[in-house]
Parts: structure tokens; sequence; C-alpha cells
């Protein structure tokens, strides 16, 4: 007797009790359809994080001052020169800026704002993926030229100057005034990071403005994400030779971050699968159980079997194939039901929605050993009955 | 095709043994129609069990077609079982599930007799059987003379040594159970051995030799003179007009 009349055999019993088939692998049908939309409601929570985590720009590096406890912050740790010299000895960077952090009030035609204002480069731009509504970003003759010129977001133009295009006119800030060249497009970040209204200037204009020169921290990005370790240390490394101050440094990159969100997404998605994990073995219990049932039930049915020369092994593995089967069908529809659960939660919170070939895959295994698992005790019972006893069972 | 000699077989429940058969020897040959009977506790159905490889003896040996089964285990019995024995029984022991068909189709399917064969092979013999038209009808839609038709059937699929039928008109009417009597007669006409095993005397006068039990032990041995013709019992009410 092959495998696959194995199937049918149990196919048909299964069939032939419909009702309680469906009831027996319910509990299989909740799990795995839980398991299966935990785990893509996890991942496609954690990628609709890395996507938000893109906006800000890939394969970004910063470099920092690493003030020990009571030092203050000295002018010249991080020189425009350095970023020069950065760009021309490591190759593995592709942009970098200077970002200097002031707060600063600024009045337009229609009003004023505190906003935060970051001076900075040409660069910028491109290591933070900013997109221009109107006019352009700072340039690198701006600097050049002794520009006054100044970068509106979306929000703080219409704050200053109300809606429409404000490129071309001044806004007044710390007794001077600059020219607004570009207005940058908010981005409709869903995780809240760029709420803060932001606001750009030539580095060289804001130290002039403050008369502090200062920076704060250097971003950049690397060529290919392969390459943002070797950029970040090279550069960090040579601005600990120009400045002959080891460990004065520090360096970080988004791929990092993410790395980390990604670690606590995944333990997230662990542990709620494992509760998930443990319906399915309630399920698994609740097969073995019918199973039992069905083997005291069906008695004179491996009676009649064995007298017409069933093997003890054939009613074996008749029975673990019923439940094995038992279970796929309660696998199969679970997968179903969590597919499309994942795909309405995905749906509902702007997520995209991922569930991946593997959690199927594994889905569809794990639902078939519980069906072995369970299926065992129950069959091996059944093959061990006494035929004279079993034909004599009502 | 049958040889047993001095066979035993005792029960122990806890400390008491009870013997249900007490060292029986005899030969059924190929092409026999043999009637077991005895009343009740008479140790026949222990003998129907051993013959039917369901059960192991206690002491004795079997030789069933040539084949020593005594140091034989489980699964040869199985295997001797599916190949050499059709049983037919008193409650029928159909699958309610399986159509006729599907019954009949059962032991070969233990026998590892693929699809094709197995089909065309248990639609011939239901055909043989009367029961074409009932292939597809489940145990439940059929009356009890043609389920142990079915029976008969399934029995027959592996071309057994021999069929054994343990009280197999005692669920049916004493009609229908002369129509069943006049089946295994035809059977035995071409060539089956078959051994029944009945309490009651009028059934198995069909046969050509009774063997009587009794406590165990075996207490008669004869041959019947003139063998009852089931065909013509159920030829005679007709002539009297009892057309069904």
């Amino acid at each position: 007797m092959n495998i696959g009349e194995l199937v049918l055999v149990a196919i048909e019993s299964i069939k032939s009790n419909r009702l309680r088939s469906f009831l027996t692998t319910l509990g299989i049908v909740i799990g795995i359809a839980a398991v299966i939309a935990v785990v893509g409601i996890g991942q496609g929570g954690r990628a609709m994080l890395m996507q938000e985590m893109e906006k800000f720009g890939t394969n970004l590096f910063g470099i920092w001052v690493n003030y020990q406890e009571g030092e203050t912050m000295r002018p010249g740790d991080l020189q425009m020169t350095d970023i020069t010299i950065i760009k021309e000895k490591v190759p593995q960077v592709k942009y970098l800026a200077p970002a200097t952090y002031e707060k600063m009030q600024l009045r337009g035609e229609k009003g004023q704002k505190s906003v935060q204002i970051i001076g900075t480069n040409a660069d910028y731009a491109q290591i933070r993926n900013l997109k221009t509504r109107w006019g352009r970003f700072i340039r690198s003759d701006d600097a050049a030229a002794g520009r006054r010129v100044i970068v509106l977001d979306e929000k703080t133009a219409q704050n200053l100057f109300g809606s429409g295009n404000p490129v071309g006119k001044r806004v007044m800030l710390m007794n001077n005034s600059a020219v607004v060249v570009g207005v940058i497009k908010n981005d409709s970040s869903t995780l809240g990071f760029s709420s803060q209204q932001i606001a750009y200037l030539p580095w060289s204009f804001l130290t002039r403005l403050t008369d502090r020169d200062i920076i704060h921290e250097f971003q950049g990005s690397a060529v290919s994400k392969e390459e943002v370790e070797p950029a970040m240390n090279l550069s960090k490394k040579i601005l600990e030779r120009r400045h002959n101050s080891p460990d004065h440094y520090f360096a970080y990159s988004m791929e990092q971050e993410m790395e980390a969100a990604n670690k606590v997404t995944g333990i997230m998605t662990l542990i709620i699968g494992c509760i998930a994990g443990i319906s399915l073995l309630v399920g698994g219990i609740g097969v073995m159980n019918i199973m039992l049932v069905s083997v005291t039930e069906r008695t004179r049915e491996i009676g009649i079997r064995m007298a017409l020369g069933a093997r003890r092994r054939d009613i074996l593995v008749q029975f673990i194939i019923e439940s094995i089967v038992l279970c796929l069908l309660g696998g199969l529809i679970g997968i179903i039901l969590g597919y499309g659960g994942a795909m309405l939660i995905a749906r509902l919170a702007k997520w995209p929605p991922l569930v991946s070939w593997w959690t199927i895959v594994v889905a569809f295994i794990f639902s078939m050993a519980v069906g072995l698992f369970f299926g065992i005790y129950p069959a091996n019972q059944a093959s061990k009955l006494d035929p004279i006893e079993a034909l004599r069972r009502d | 095709m049958i040889k047993i000699n001095n066979l035993s077989k005792t029960y122990s429940t806890g400390s008491f043994t009870v013997p249900a058969l007490r060292g029986i020897s005899l030969e059924i040959a190929r092409g026999e129609f043999v009637a077991i009977t005895g009343a009740s506790g008479s140790g026949k159905s222990t003998l129907m069990n051993l013959l039917g490889l369901l059960d192991r003896p206690s002491a004795g040996s079997y030789i069933l077609d040539g084949i020593d089964v005594s140091g034989l285990n489980d699964d040869e019995y199985a295997r001797l079982r599916n190949r050499k024995i059709g049983f037919v029984f008193q409650a029928f022991n159909l699958l309610p599930r399986l159509t006729a068909l599907k019954n009949v189709e059962l032991p070969m399917l233990y026998a590892g007799v693929g699809l094709t064969e197995r089909r065309t092979r248990a639609m011939e013999e239901l055909t043989r059987l009367g029961l074409k038209e009932r292939i597809h009808h489940f145990p439940s839609e059929l009356s009890g003379g043609q389920n142990q038709r079915v029976a008969i059937a399934r029995a027959l699929a592996n071309d057994p040594a021999i069929v054994l039928a343990d009280e197999p008109t005692g669920a049916l009417d004493s009609q229908t159970g002369v129509e069943i009597m006049s089946i295994f007669q035809e059977l035995n006409r071409n060539g089956t051995t078959i051994v029944l095993v009945t309490h009651e005397l009028d059934i198995a006068c069909h046969s050509q030799r009774i063997i009587r039990l009794e406590d165990g032990l075996l207490i008669s041995d004869e041959k019947v003179t003139a063998p009852l013709d089931a065909g013509k019992e159920m030829r005679s009410p007709a002539e009297q007009g009892d057309v069904q």
C-alpha cells in the first residue's frame, strides 16, 4: 500500500466526518493564522520602519566630537578644511557636510517664527535626501561669493510668507536679512521625526551672523552601503591624526541605528510569535485528543482492516497520515486567514504588507510536524489492537 | 489445504486458565465444503480464529496451503490472511463509509494491487454476485443479503485458498440465508474451498462434511450423504407462486 493511497484513505475518512474534522483542526487553524499574522505584521512594521529611516538618507554617517564630562566645546575641533581633506583622501566618502545648529527668530512679510537653523553646505541636501519645492538648495558658490541666502522648509515658508512661492523675498534674522533662494518639501514621515521646522543657511553666513566659528558635527554619506563602515572609520582616523587627539571623535552610521531597530522589532516578533506558537501546541493536543476518540470509535474498522490483511504498520501509517492531513488542512486554512489578517492590518496601518514565502513554508512544515507528533500516539494505540477484540467491538 | 494437529488454545484471565480448544486434529482438502458446528462455547469460534490466523494456538501445529504458520510473525500472519483467506462474517463487517466497490477493493489494496486492476477485479466480482447496479452504493443503502454478497465478493477478491464463513446467515432471514448458501455452493462447485461455522444444523446441511465440536473437543466428523441444494430450495417457493 503506497503513501498516495493512504493519503486518499485519510482524506476519505476526514471527509466523512466533516464537522468533527473541522472542529478538530480549528486549533491548528487559529494557531497558524496567528503565527502568520503576527510574523507578517512584524515584518511589515519593520519594513515600514526601514522605509522611514531611509528617508533620512541612505548610507548615512555622522561624526561628532566626543567631549568628556566637564569639557566645553572648542572651536577648531571640526574644521571646514577637514571636510576638504577627508573628501580628497577617502574615496568611500561621497558627500560630506558640516552642520551647526542654532535657534533663531525669523521674520517675513506675513509673520515670524522661531526655527531650528542648520548652517551647512551644498552636500547636505544630497546626504539628507532633501527635495526642493521651489528654487534651489544652498550651492557651493554661495559660500565663496559670501551670499546671504536662506532655504526654508515648506511650513516655515508658510509661517513667514503665507502660501505661494517666497523665492526672492527677504527674511529678517538677527538684525540682518537673507534672501530666500529655495523651499524644501516637508516629507510625510509617519514617525514624526521631521515635525521640527528647519531653515538652512550657508555655514559661512551663519558663522558671520553668530560670530562663532564652530561646527557641531559632520554628516556624510558613503558611496555604497558596504563602504559606510570604512568611510566612517577612515574619516575619523584622519580627524584624529590631523588634530592629534585620539578617541576625541565619535562616529555613527544609520546602518547601526537600523540594525538596533531591527533587533528590537525582531525580538518583539519572536515573543509574540512564541505566544502564537503556544496556541499551536494547544491545537495539536486537541488533534491528539480527537484522534484518540477516533481510534476508539473506529476499533471495528481497524479490526476489519486487520482481518483483510492490513499489517500493524499499515494501520499505524494510516492514522498518522490522517492526523498529518488533518493538520495540513488546518494549516492551509490558517495560512489563508493569517495572510488575510496581515493584509488587512497592513492596509489599516498603512504598512507594506509582508508575508514572506518562507513564513508560509515554515507554517506548512510546522503544521505537518504537529500532525506527525500528535498523531503518533493515537496511531500507535490503533496499531496495537488485537484483531479479534477489535472485530467484536461495536 | 488445511492440516491441523493437536491444536489447542487456552485463555488465561488472571489466575484462571480457560481451555477453549483441547487438542483438535483435522485435515481439510482442496475443494471441500466443510461445516463446523457446535453449541456456543464449544470452541468453534476459537477454531475459526485460529484457522483465520487472527489468533495463535497455545499448542499444536497448523499447516495452511503447505505453509507451517507456527513460526511466523505478525506481518507474515497479516500477509497470509490477505492472500490465503477470505472472511465472511455474520455482521458483514463492511466499512460503512466506503461504497461496495471500495469495500471489495480493500483486500487488494493491502495486497498492493494497482488501482485500475483493483477496480476491474472488484467490478467483476460484484457483477458475478449480481450487484452490478449497486457498486457505488454504501452498505447502509443495501439490504442484508446484498451486504453479505458484497462481503463474499470482498472475501474472493484476492482469490484466497479458503473462504472462512462465520455464521454468514446469522443476521439474515431464512430465505435470504438460503440464497447466500446457494452462492457458497456455487462457489464450491467452481473449486473454492469453504469452511463454514454455524450453530444451525439446517445451514450446516448445505455442506458436504460436518464437524461437531463440544467443550473444545472434536466429537464427530461425518460426510453428508445428501447435502441440501440451496438452488432448489430457492426455486420451490417461486413455483408455488411466491414471486418477489
